[in-house]
Order: structure tokens, then sequence, then C-alpha cells
């Protein structure tokens, strides 16, 4: 029997990036809530080390736990028997994915909530992507502006403005959106290769600018800025300079007193009445498996287990899982890799390039071919890819570089002297792809895998795209101009991207919309069907702008945050 | 080139700068959290014993020191600890991949013995590499997922060659040097991102100054 705990005001489920910054918002609007989090604190200092081995070889940081337990499975057609992938960086700790992020942290571009009717507004229907299931989100960039200006300032963001309130400045990026303040800190610092890159951009007639990211630049309430060590990817920051929640949001909610963190708890079913309201969620921890009644819930945990406990959590009145009344739940999924549109084009420069040092965030981005900010017509897709310049080289992967046609075989003297000379002296740029939810790609539960505690875990169907490899393509041969245009002497890559993969940038399936028939989660990000349950994270985003999800997803949070506290005031 | 904000530079150019790893960065906040984790400065013992047994681990070594050869620029491959870092890898967090790599190393030296009447490690440099490619090729008809081995193989070598000496590769920092990786840091400063200069080499190790090679 569970053990039944006194109701509480929220539960909110995972304590990642979008759990763990609408705690702050209900925290300090004097609501009690209880933050579930399946891991624990992490230790900076025990757990975040300088070693490639540590973070990227064996993913200590990343995976394992109860995300390592519950990897969704994947084909690529439904005649196929899906197969569990290797791992996903699905972390779990109090502070989630947001420890070891590449901290880029993004709006979305305008169009981004917009791209059905733009499209239909300057190129016709005919433009719209073949089976894709895309619509205009229930809210645009203006009405989520403020809260993106709450996540910069509550967790810190660094970066340069490009659109003060319509006042454009070349040194920020000029396609963004109006936003009504300077980021609360400078860009982080640059280095001889940007700089390089920056200029190389500029006298090509694009538009470089220094990409924001969650890491301070200079010391900001109490945390240090950032110190380059090179080692941010897949690993925690060792000074804290990292905006990731668990040294952000989190504290601050926790300074308030109305937030209580219960570290090991593994959620396995949300609870509803009769009436298909949600009323508690039911956990195990350390062997115990405990109910805790709420007022309201909210489902924060990464994409893949929010669908999979909301289809998991049958009963009387959700026959088919939570939200899925219409068949839903699962659909418009999609990922920015999942769509072959992760393209990475690497080159070769003459000299050594120093880039070992950094951060993946220490960037320069050029937006010129990504969103709707050139002219499509003819081109035959919409869309594009933002391109993204950046430091921070292991030494592994840098040993393990393509040997751009200019050795036999990578191995050998002939290759030793090859990468003696050439590992320092290359360097890739990701591009990161416009992409949209098809009719073909969803996810459901699998028939055959499950967890240890018995539950399936979830399926992922993902058939094949035309508009994303077609977008993608076409901003990586201008990834390789722009190399060029650097003095790069071999640049190779973007013939197509990785393929279909588990994306570790997964969108949709609980997307949000107006029509109940076409979405799961509603204006605010509230089932439907079950309108105390509140949904957090990339799983309700109707489009994936060419960009990294998670600072939308986390002003998405505190906007349904928000929401939440006028719902229980009026109750 | 924008001023660095932390650490102080001139605590870059300290040549003392090893001591950061081992005792802590003197300059900025970043001082407030311990640097090396106390519990990981007590080196892992080395392995007594051999995950593959001492005949496959020294055709490993022969495979290993022709993806990697002993010349001008340096050690070979064995000699700057890959088989050691394998070995420990495969004893400890990588157990999954000895089945492939165990039946591999057999069937590299059964093809070797078909074809020339001894095992891998007696060929010449020659033999071996023209075993070597057709492996890489997956055109050894007794061994049809040759080149699953092989890529497996070129990428344990190389995690062996470059990954931090605390692990048992990457000897006296000598895979570093090779490609001009300067070492661990906590910390850079904008002139450890210079463009076209080859960095001097620090030989820090993430775990401090006992797994320095020195």
């Amino acid at each position: 029997m569970a053990i039944e705990l006194p109701e509480t005001d929220v539960v909110v489920i995972g304590l990642g990036a979008s759990g763990g910054v609408a705690v702050l918002p209900l925290a300090r609007a004097g609501l009690r809530v209880i933050g579930l989090e399946a891991g624990t604190w992490m230790d900076p200092g025990r757990d975040y080390r300088a070693d490639e081995v540590h973070n990227n070889v064996r993913a200590l940081v990343t995976t394992g736990g109860k995300a390592g337990s519950e990897v969704p499975t994947f084909r690529t057609a439904v005649d196929q028997v899906a197969r569990q992938q290797a791992r996903h960086p699905m972390m779990n700790a109090v502070g989630g994915t947001s420890i070891h992020y590449h901290a880029q942290s993004w709006r979305l571009n305008p169009w981004d909530f917009r791209v059905r009717s733009a499209t239909l507004e300057r190129y016709g229907a005919a433009y719209l992507p073949a089976g894709s299931t895309v619509e205009d989100w229930p809210l645009g960039y203006d009405e989520l502006e403020p809260y993106y200006d709450h996540v910069e300032y509550a967790v810190g963001v660094s970066g340069k403005a490009g659109n003060l309130r319509g006042t454009l400045d070349p040194a920020g990026n000029v396609f963004e959106g109006p936003r009504q303040r300077e980021y609360p800190m400078p860009p982080l610092r640059s280095c001889d290769y940007l700089d390089h890159m920056l200029a190389s951009a500029r006298a090509i007639g694009l538009h470089p600018y220094r990409g924001p990211a969650a890491i301070n630049s200079e010391p900001y309430e109490g945390r240090p800025g950032c110190a380059f060590h090179g080692y941010c990817d897949r690993g925690g920051c060792h000074i804290r300079a990292k905006s990731s929640t668990d040294v952000t949001t989190i504290p601050k909610a926790l300074a308030t007193g109305n937030l209580s963190v219960v570290d090991h708890a593994n959620v396995r079913r949300i609870v509803t009445d009769s009436d298909g309201r949600a009323v508690g969620v039911r956990y195990f921890r350390h062997g115990e498996e405990y109910l805790q009644p709420a007022r309201a819930v909210l489902l924060g945990t990464y994409t893949y287990e929010n669908i999979r406990l909301l289809l998991l959590s049958r009963s009387q009145g959700h026959p088919d899982g939570i939200g899925n009344n219409r068949g839903q739940l699962g659909r418009h999924y999609f990922g920015h890799w999942d769509a072959q549109a992760g393209v990475s084009v690497a080159a070769l420069f003459p000299r050594d390039l120093n880039i070992w040092y950094g951060a993946i965030a220490q960037g320069v981005m050029v937006d010129d071919w990504a969103d709707d900010n050139f002219d499509h017509g003819g081109l035959g897709f919409i869309g594009g890819a933002t391109l993204h310049a950046y430091t921070e080289k292991h030494p592994i992967a840098a040993a393990g570089m393509n040997t751009f046609g200019r050795v036999p075989r990578r191995w050998g003297s002939q290759w030793k002297q090859f990468i003696a000379e050439n590992a320092g002296r290359w360097a890739s740029a990701y591009l990161q792809t416009n992409t949209f939810p098809y009719a073909n790609t969803w996810c459901d539960l699998d028939p055959d895998v499950r967890d240890p505690h018995g539950d399936p875990v979830l399926r992922i169907t993902s058939g094949p795209k035309v508009n994303e490899p077609r977008a993608a393509a076409h901003a990586a041969s201008k990834m390789i101009e722009w190399f060029r245009a650097a003095g790069a002497i071999e640049v190779v890559g973007g013939q197509g991207g990785t393929g279909p993969v588990l994306s570790t940038h997964a969108h949709g399936g609980t997307r949000m919309g107006l029509d109940p028939s076409t979405s799961v989660t509603d204006a605010f990000g509230f089932v439907h069907d079950c309108p105390n349950l509140g949904v957090l994270g990339g799983s309700v985003m109707g489009t994936a702008g060419a960009r990294n999800p998670t600072q939308t997803l986390q002003a998405l949070a505190w906007r349904t945050a928000d929401k939440l506290v006028e719902k229980l005031r009026s109750a | 080139m924008s001023k660095p904000e932390s650490p102080d530079p001139q605590q870059a150019a300290d040549p003392s700068r090893r001591q950061w790893l081992r005792g802590g960065l003197a300059a900025g906040s970043a001082a407030l959290i311990p640097l090396v984790n106390s519990s990981c400065s007590t080196p892992p013992a080395p392995a007594a014993v051999s995950a593959l047994g001492a005949a496959s681990e020294s055709v490993l070594a022969a495979v290993a020191d022709r993806l990697l050869p002993a010349d001008a620029l340096g050690p070979a491959a064995s000699a700057l600890g890959a088989v050691t870092y394998i070995n420990r890898s495969l004893l400890e967090w990588n157990q999954r991949d000895l089945p492939l790599l165990q039946n591999g190393l057999q069937a590299l030296d059964e093809a070797a013995r078909r074809r020339h009447g001894r095992g891998f490690v007696a060929l010449d440099a020659e033999q071996q590499d023209a075993l070597l490619m057709a492996l890489e090729d997956s055109t050894v008809a007794e061994f049809p997922e040759g080149s699953t081995w092989f890529n497996r193989v070129h990428r344990l070598v190389l995690e062996g060659l470059f990954s931090d000496p605390w692990y048992g590769g990457n000897r006296d920092f000598g895979g570093w040097d090779l490609i001009g990786y300067p070492g661990a840091v906590l910390a850079s400063t904008a002139d450890m991102q210079r463009l076209g200069q080859r960095l001097a080499p620090l030989h820090t190790s993430a775990y401090g100054s006992e797994h320095d090679g020195h």
C-alpha cells in the first residue's frame, strides 16, 4: 500500500531545465510546492571533471539511473522492430539536463510561432511541407517575450541584443524579435578564432553575432564568470558559471521556504479522480511507494518521459492515458536530429586554431540562412539552419578527425604525421535546422521493451522527411562558403546529416494548441482533458527553431506556472 | 580581443601553473570550490590481470603499434600506454567489448597463420598492414565482421592514446604532446586561445600531479 502524504498545492515532477524554472514563480507566489526529482543534488567538486573519458566516452555525468533504464526504442518504418538506443543524456539530477547542456540560450524567431500562416502568406500552400502537421502556436513571440526576459535575468544569460525595442544593432542578432531590454551580461569572452570567423562572415555579407549563453560572462548573483576550461559539453560546471537550474532558480525557490525537494523520487503514475482531474502522483522512493496528493500537478520531465508517463497513467476517465482522449498524445513529436537535420561541417585550416579550451557556447552565429530570413522562392523548402562556429575541442575527438582525403587511411605513419600537424587545426560548425512535425513521426509505448518496474518504454517511429534535409543541405553549402572565406584549405560535410536517430532536442508529443483534436495541451500548457495538470518542456512545442530549445521551454514553463498561480487563487 | 575576466592572466603565465591542479586556483572565485576531488586523488591500482589474456594482449599490442607506429615523431601506441588503457577499460567499465575484441584478436591471429604460417605478432609490418587493411574493408573471408572489429579497436586505441593519463594511457603525456593538446586545466586565458601558435605543453592531468607521468 502506498503511504499517503499530506496534500500540497502543487507537485512538480522533475526539477530539470523546465520544472526547475517553474518552481520559482510558484514558490514566490506563496504556493506550497513539492518538487519530485528522480536524481539528487550533484557535487561539482566530485562529479564534474576536465576529463573527456568521464564526460564524453563514459557519459558518467549525463546518463544512468532511472533515465538510463527508460531510453526509447526507435524505428524508421512501421514494419521494423524498434531497437532501444544505447543511451541518451536525459539526466536525472536536481538541475537535470541544464547541468550538462551547451547552454546556448535562445529566444525563438517570431516566425517559428506562426510558420503555417506566414508560409501561406508569403509563398502559398504549395510551400507547406508535404505530410507535415505543422500549425501556428496558440501564442506569438510577443506573448512569450516577457517570460524570455524573466528567464534571462533569473537564470543569468549573457549575450548582445540585436533588436532592442525595434532598434537594430549589428553587434547582436538583427534577425531576432524585439526585446524590451539588454541581456543581463555581455557575451562570453571572444578569442582569435571566433574574431576571425566573425570578420570573415561580415566580409561575405553575412550578419554574424556572438551567440547568447546561459553561462556567466562575468560574476552574476554570486556565481563567477566562465573559466573556459573546455569541458562544458556533457559535463557540469566546476565553478557554477553555467546557469543550470540547480544553481539558479531552484535555490531561489528554496529560499522562499515554500519549495520542498524530494530527491530519488521515481514517479510511476499521475493519479486522476472520476472527473478526470489530477489529484496527485504515485512515486517510489528507496523501495517505498508514496501517494502525494496535490491541488495541481506540473509534469516537467524530459520530452520522452512526459509522453510516457501520460500514456501510462490510465484510468476510467483516461482509458488511453491522460491527454489522449482524442488520440493526440505522442503525435506531432519531432527532433532536430531525427529529421536528418543535425548537420556538421568540418574545416581544416593552415594554422593552429587553439580552440582546445573555451566552451561550445563560446561561439559566433549566423542566422542569415535560418527561419524565413531569406527568400525561399524556388528553393523547394521552408526554414533553414543557423550556422555556429565554436570552441572546445577534446583531444580524443580532435585526433579522431576527418582526414579530408589527405592521407590514404586513418592509421599508420602517414596518419600519425597528419594528426600531429592537424589535430589542432580543424574546426567543426554545428547547424540546427528548423524542424516541423509530420504525420509519419510519433511516439507510443513499445510492445516489448520494459523498464525495471515492468512498464513499457517509449517507442519512436520516424518516417522520412524532405523539407528538413533540403533546408539543412542549403545551409551547409553556406557554411562551406563561410569556412572557405575564412581561409579553410579543406571543408567537408553537409551531406544530409546524421540520418534519423534518437534526438537530444526532442520536441512535441504533448503539443499546445487551441483545437483539442490536434493538440494535447491548451495555450498555457494545461492538458485539455485534465485542466489542473500542466505540461512543461519541449514536448509542448509545435515547431523547433533553428536553435537549441531550452530557453524557450523555460519561458513557457514560467508562463504555465504563472497561469497556475492565477488558477489556484481563483479556485 | 576582450579582456579575460577570470582567471587572472598572470596566473596562466606563472611557471608553477601545475600547482593549480594540485592545490587550487589562487585567483578568482574559482578558488571557492575544490579543484581535484580528494576521493579521486588516489590512482587506480595498476591492473594486475590481463582482461584478454597474455596471448591476445600481445596481438592487440601488435595491432595498436601498426595503427600508431614508432617513428621520428615518437613512440608506438603500446609504449604510450594504449594497451594498458584498453585492458583497464575491459576490466572495469567496458566489459561488454570483451567478447568482440577477444573473438577478433583470435580470428586475426588465425587468419595470419592460415595465410603466412605464423601468428600476427610474428608477421612483418607489411604483412600486418595488409591484413589490417583487409579487416578494415571486411574482405577477410573468415572474419566477415572485420570492419566492426577494426573500428572498435581503432576507437579504443584513440582513447588510450589521447585520454587523461589517469586511465593508464597517454603515458608521459606522449599522446597529448603528439597532437599539441597542452593539458587539462580548470581555467584558460585568452592567451591560450591565440591563433597560429602551438601552445607549450602543460603536462597536467585532471587528477593532479601524481598522474602526470613524472
